[in-house]
Parts: C-alpha cells; structure tokens; sequence
C-alpha cells in the first residue's frame, strides 16, 4: 500500500516530494525534514570549509608576481590538463549513476539500484586511482611552493572527501540489502546522494582553479 | 597518437554522454519540489557545467598555458 502511494506520487507531474511522504507516514516525513536539514547545514558547512581553502589559494595566486611559481631560478609546471579532464569524467559519471542509483530505489527496482550503486562506487574508487597515479608524477612538492600547498591541500581534502563517499555508499548499499530502507523510507539513500552531488560540484569548482585557469 | 591525445578522446566522448545524461535528468526530475529534489536539481546543473568545462579541455579551448 505504501509502496503503491509513492510510485503514484513518483510517476505524478507534480512530484511534491514532502507530501509523498506525508501520504504514508506523517511521523516519518516530520523527522525526515529535520533530518534533511540537518543534512543541508552539514553540506553548507563543508562547503565553508572549501571555501576557505578556495579563497587562500585565489589570494596566493593573484597575489604571486608569476604563476606558477618560481622556485630556484625555475618556474614551476602547469598540471595536467588532458588527464584531469578525463579524471573529472570519472568523478562526473559518477554523480550520473548514483542519480541513476537512487531512482532505481525509488521505482522499487532493486537489482538495478545495487548496479549503479555498484558502478558509483567503482567510479569513485577510479578517480582516487587518477589522483593518487597524478600526485605520483606531478612534479611539485607539497612544501616546495604555495602552488603545490595549495593543489595537495585542496585536492587532498577533496580526495577525502571522496574516500569517505566511498565508504558512505558502500555502508548504503549493504544497509540497503539488509532492509534498513524500504520503498517509502530511505533517507539514507538521499543523503548519500547529495553527498556524493556535492562531492563531484566541488571537484568543478578545482577543476577549473588548477586546471582551466 | 600521443597519450595525452587519448585522455581528451576520452574526455570528450565522456563529457558529452555524461553531460546529456545529467541535463536530460535535470529534465526528468524539473517538477520535483522540495529542498532535496530543489538541491539535485541545482547540483545536477552544476556537474553538467562541469561536463562543458571538461569538454572544452577536451577540445583545448580552455586550460592552454603558453
């Protein structure tokens, strides 16, 4: 019966997703919308933090004679283009089949969520493969100048970032197996996703500073 | 053909199939309310940005140093 409400909701023009929810439990859509929030604050919250990392690196940048830096007579290299352009692919996919993941959920087909589940997380675990084989060539040092503080520092809290994503999914995936979410319950799930939306939005913000500008 | 050849093939079929995934998506999901769906909805929009920015790397119109 709860199933049925939130496929006739899903498939609805209008999809109020707070009154699907309403529909088939009023106590769970009350706490699922505290939840939610709680949920956003932690995402503007870590969205501050990369902001701050953001603006220093924008600062040290503009504030630099020449960029990239010289460092011992020698002026530093410009990162990779091609292979980051490839690597964001990766991470974008991702974002596409975890969106693929939870409709799936959704439309109560169980199979197809655990394949995108499953593609996300290996995605995921590509784009940490790209970014550990770029901090292996890359020629910079972490110490060595503000450019190459920067790009670890930044690229490495994102990377974290993504690790723990990883982790996230993977715990989502067999707390979704296991029954924890069911067809109308599943807030775990959404979070998961709009982390992981948040995760690949970030990556374009640095795609762009380190890469394109 | 160069490496760095393959990785912007790659790069550029991958933004272009990413990227109309994401805004065909975009489009699916348009008349879903609430914060949630509201959030997808812009950060679906932001990685499809992302997928133009990658496809004009791709093709080198953006992130050529001299």
């Amino acid at each position: 019966m709860a199933a049925a409400a939130v496929q006739v909701a899903v498939h609805d023009g209008h999809d109020d997703v707070a009154a699907r929810y309403r529909d088939v439990d009023p106590v769970y859509a009350e706490t699922r919308s505290i939840r939610l929030v709680g949920f956003m604050l932690f995402l503007i919250s870590d969205c501050i933090l990369f902001s701050a990392f953001i603006f220093a690196y924008i600062y040290l940048r503009t504030s630099a004679p020449t960029w990239p830096p010289i460092v011992d007579g020698h002026q530093l290299p410009w990162f990779d283009t091609s292979f980051a352009a490839m690597n964001s692919i990766v991470l974008f996919g991702s974002g596409v089949t975890m969106h693929f993941a939870l409709e799936n959920w959704k439309h109560l087909n169980k199979q197809k969520f655990n394949r995108w589940l499953i593609a996300t997380i290996v995605l995921g675990l590509g784009f940490l493969l790209g970014q550990a084989h770029e901090y292996s060539v890359v020629n910079i040092t972490w110490a060595g100048s503000t450019m190459g503080a920067s790009f670890f520092t930044l690229t490495g809290l994102h990377g974290f970032h993504v690790f723990v994503g990883v982790c996230y999914l993977t715990i989502l995936g067999i707390q979704a197996n296991r029954g924890v979410y069911t067809g109308s319950k599943y807030f775990g799930l959404t979070a998961g996703t709009l982390y992981w939306h948040f995760v690949d939005v970030i990556w374009v913000a640095l795609f762009f500073l380190f890469y394109l500008w | 053909m160069t490496e760095a050849l393959v990785e912007r093939g790659v790069a550029f079929v991958g933004a272009i199939l990413v990227g109309v995934t994401a805004v065909v998506q975009l489009k699916n999901d348009w008349a879903a309310r609430g914060l949630d769906a509201d959030v997808t909805k812009l950060l679906l929009g932001l990685m499809a940005f992302g997928c133009i920015l990658a496809l004009l790397a791709a093709l080198r119109i953006l992130g050529v140093h001299a």
